[in-house]
């Protein structure tokens, strides 16, 4: 079995918005590869005019917040940087009994990489001029709301990309055992 | 080849894969299929195929068509407000969603491999479950998706609306619309009969509808009459821009606004408070003659209306009998259909209401007149069996009403002719059978219509103790042994009988006053389809009636004769002994 890999476009963005993003990423990709029964729950950005859809699973969220925050804490001592965020699928298979234990063995068919480049806000410059300092504030905001902009134009083709792949690839996705549990065994790397 | 049940599964996941579809689509932009989806705690049976709970929508929306056929379903945005509006822009198509299972070309070289392990339906529904997954995601994030959350999370509505069509077939769009939109196609599931094939036709940019608060200026009801300032206890309607399109039920309409369920309303105004002021047996009160004119509204507007004349609807049931009614009234419009049912609201507005009968003009009535036959009724016969809240009255009860309504019943324009629906309405018969032939439910027992200055009136067949509204027990109670027989009297037979008989004797005026009373309050009710045994039974009964009348009038002529002679005699008497005694004086 081959091990599907997508490499979502890179998305530039600041610390405020590392939530939001990975949130809505991580979320849209379960909700395709959690094949469990599952109530599906909208939810829209905070900062963003774009509805995701949540598997309603207690067990899922905290682990996808647990993990977002692991990324955060990461990127406050590692400003102004570029990083991955990988989610993993894979099966349990060959459970070896050896002298010091069971070997579980994991066979990975899918990851996702989501390329983040986390940028920090520019410290506006000091100027003696009150006006050149307004309008230097005026072009930062302006600045900024394009940015948004530029932000939740590119998540939204991230998302139509994880549309698109899930559709294309299936083949590779192993059998359903059980509609009572909800996803397929998954991890979320994030960088140390 | 594939098995049998192979081919039932794969039909059977196609057929639920368009149905779940379908719900989604509409779940996600349709809001109150949105809005009024219940949301189970635990999902269905079939809310459980491809897992995803989505909820039930109602019944009637599916997808009817057969396994191949396509399902097609446009999402409208469609323009509120003044439909006539020529500059208002038209509904357009912002989404058109299709899914349908093609089957393979017969001309494909390669075709697809089906392993015959009967796993082949489990890989179709697995992808189907991704399939509706990104099915599902992919509605969230269409431009149609903002609208349809603009229009959810409001309370004020907005100058456009999202509907739907589902069809199997639609014309496909021209090239200059194709050109407005864009288009996304699911990668197909491969099946046991082909390809399931999801895609969507979308506009990728909204902004030319202007999508704002709705404002359509509050709707004017055009015939409102009256206020609940005015009588708090009528109930206000409750939606006022429904009532704009449509009469306003619970009213009567002014003029000009008629409606074909009832009747002209113009019949009770010919009830006039004081008809037959000059009547010796007429009182001041006009209370129950304006609520018996309020009585018959109501009633008729449970009926057809029909403006036959009276002639044609001897012999009908009761109900045609109230057709009959509007020749009463000048105007020929019908009144407006009122609720059915009683109502203390209605009650207590009839019987406040001042009585006034002009002629041709519908008058502004109490807007809830649900019963206001049961709400005016005369407390009801022993007889009666209906569970009327009105209807509970004693015979001893029934006579006092019988003698108000009687006099107040004299009180009727001479030139009202009232006719006793009889017809075998033996559930209007639980209604006291005074003029409350236009019980809430039963038949009528009384029309009316303009004929002649005689009053006659049938009383409801199987209760004994009414008799006719004009029983004054005190002015004649010699006449209490008649009534039995009376209320079974054709009066118009009575009347006709009678006539004959007075003529030949010479009486005064009081006498004939009297007379004229007697034959009213012995008048018998209008048979009417009572077939012809009954008639001649009634026929028997009215020559009885009128030879009893004749004997009694004779009797008192005689007796008048009788006194008559003896006053003379005792004249003669006196005078003989007074001529006596200046003889004796003399000698």
């Amino acid at each position: 079995m081959n091990c599907e890999t997508c490499q979502l476009k890179e998305l530039v963005l600041e610390p405020p918005e590392i939530r939001e993003v990975l949130r809505c990423i991580l979320h849209t990709i379960l909700f395709h590869r959690a094949l469990g029964l599952v109530r599906p729950k909208d939810v829209e950005c905070e900062l963003f005019d774009i509805t995701y859809v949540q598997c309603e699973d207690h067990e899922l969220e905290k682990k996808i917040d647990e993990k977002i925050n692991q990324f955060i804490g990461w990127v406050e001592k590692h400003p102004n940087r570029k990083s991955q965020v990988c989610i993993s699928f894979y099966e349990v298979k060959n459970k070896h009994a050896t002298w010091f234990g069971n070997k579980i063995e994991r066979f990975y068919w899918e990851q996702w990489y989501i390329n983040l480049h986390i940028i920090s806000p520019k410290p506006h410059g000091k100027s003696h001029n009150t006006k050149a300092h307004v309008v230097t504030g005026e072009n930062a905001f302006e600045g900024s709301n394009s940015r948004c902009a530029a932000l939740e134009s590119s998540l939204r083709e991230v998302l139509f990309q994880i549309i698109k792949f899930v559709n294309e690839k299936k083949d590779h996705i192993p059998p359903l055992q059980n509609s009572e549990i909800v996803s397929f065994p998954y991890e979320i790397s994030t960088p140390r | 080849m594939a098995t049998p049940s192979e081919s039932d599964r794969t039909e059977q996941i196609i057929t639920l894969f368009l149905h779940k579809a379908l719900h989604a689509v509409l779940a996600s932009r349709i809001p109150h299929l949105h809005l009024s989806a219940p949301r189970p705690a635990s999902a269905s049976a079939r809310d459980r195929w491809f897992h995803l709970a989505l909820g039930d929508l109602p019944a009637q929306i599916g997808h009817h068509g057969a396994v191949m056929d396509p399902l097609v379903v446009d999402i409208l945005l469609t323009p509120r407000g003044d439909t006539d509006d020529p500059t208002g822009s038209p509904e357009a198509v912002v989404e058109r969603w299709t899914a349908q299972c093609v089957p393979p070309s017969p001309w494909s070289a390669a075709a697809p491999h089906h392993p015959h392990d009967g796993s082949w339906h489990r890989k179709t529904y697995k992808k189907s479950i991704i399939l509706l997954r990104s099915l599902y995601a992919l509605l969230r994030l269409l431009p149609a998706h903002r609208i349809f959350r603009l229009l959810c999370s409001s309370s004020q509505p907005y100058n456009y609306d999202l509907s739907y069509r589902i069809s199997s077939f639609v014309a496909p769009f021209s090239r200059a619309e194709e050109a407005e939109l864009k288009q996304y196609s699911f990668a197909p599931v491969e099946t046991l009969f082909g390809q399931l094939v999801v895609s969507v036709q979308h506009r990728p940019s909204l902004a030319n509808f202007n999508l704002e608060v709705s404002s359509i200026p509050p709707m004017i009801i055009t015939d409102y009459v009256g206020s609940p300032a005015a009588d708090p206890m009528r109930p206000f309607p409750s939606s006022l821009p429904e009532r704009v399109s449509r009469p306003i039920m619970h009213q009567y309409p002014p003029t000009g606004i008629r409606t074909s369920a009832a009747p002209s309303f113009d019949r009770p105004h010919s009830w006039n408070s004081t008809p037959l002021a000059h009547h010796p047996l007429s009182s001041a009160s006009g209370a129950p003659v304006s609520e018996i004119g309020f009585l018959l509204p109501d009633h008729y507007g449970h009926l057809v209306p029909n403006q036959r004349p009276m002639g044609e609807r001897k012999g009908s049931s009761g109900y045609n009998e109230l057709k009959l009614s509007p020749p009463l009234s000048t105007s020929a419009s019908p009144s407006p259909p009122t609720r059915g049912g009683d109502s203390p609201q209605s009650r207590f507005h009839l019987e406040t209401a001042p009585v006034s009968i002009p002629t041709g003009k519908s008058q502004h009535r109490s807007p809830n007149l649900s019963d206001p036959f049961k709400s005016l009724l005369p407390p009801p016969s022993p007889r009666s069996t209906r569970a009327d809240p009105y209807c509970q009255e004693s015979p001893l009860r029934s006579r006092s009403f019988r003698k108000s309504e009687g006099s107040n019943l004299g009180d009727v324009c001479s030139n009202v002719h009232i006719y006793a629906a009889h017809k075998g309405h033996k559930d209007g018969r639980d209604d006291s059978g005074r003029f409350s032939a236009l019980s809430s439910g039963g038949s009528p027992r009384y029309g009316f219509s303009r004929s002649s200055s005689r009053l006659s009136i049938q009383d409801d067949l199987d209760d004994g103790d009414f008799s006719y509204p004009f029983a004054v027990d005190d002015v004649d109670t010699s006449d209490s042994q008649a009534r039995s027989f009376d209320g079974k009297e054709a009066p118009e037979d009575t009347l006709s009988h009678k006539s004959p008989e007075y003529g030949s004797s010479h009486k005064s005026q009081e006498a004939e006053v009297g007379i004229l009373v007697h034959m009213l309050k012995t008048a018998a009710p209008l048979r009417q389809g009572q077939g012809s045994l009954l008639s001649s039974e009634s026929n028997a009964e009215v020559s009885m009636s009128s030879s009893v009348m004749s004997r009694k009038t004779c009797d008192a002529l005689e007796e008048l004769q009788s006194y008559k002679e003896l006053k003379n005699l005792l004249l003669s008497k006196s005078k003989s002994g007074s001529l006596d005694s200046v003889k004796q004086r003399r000698e």
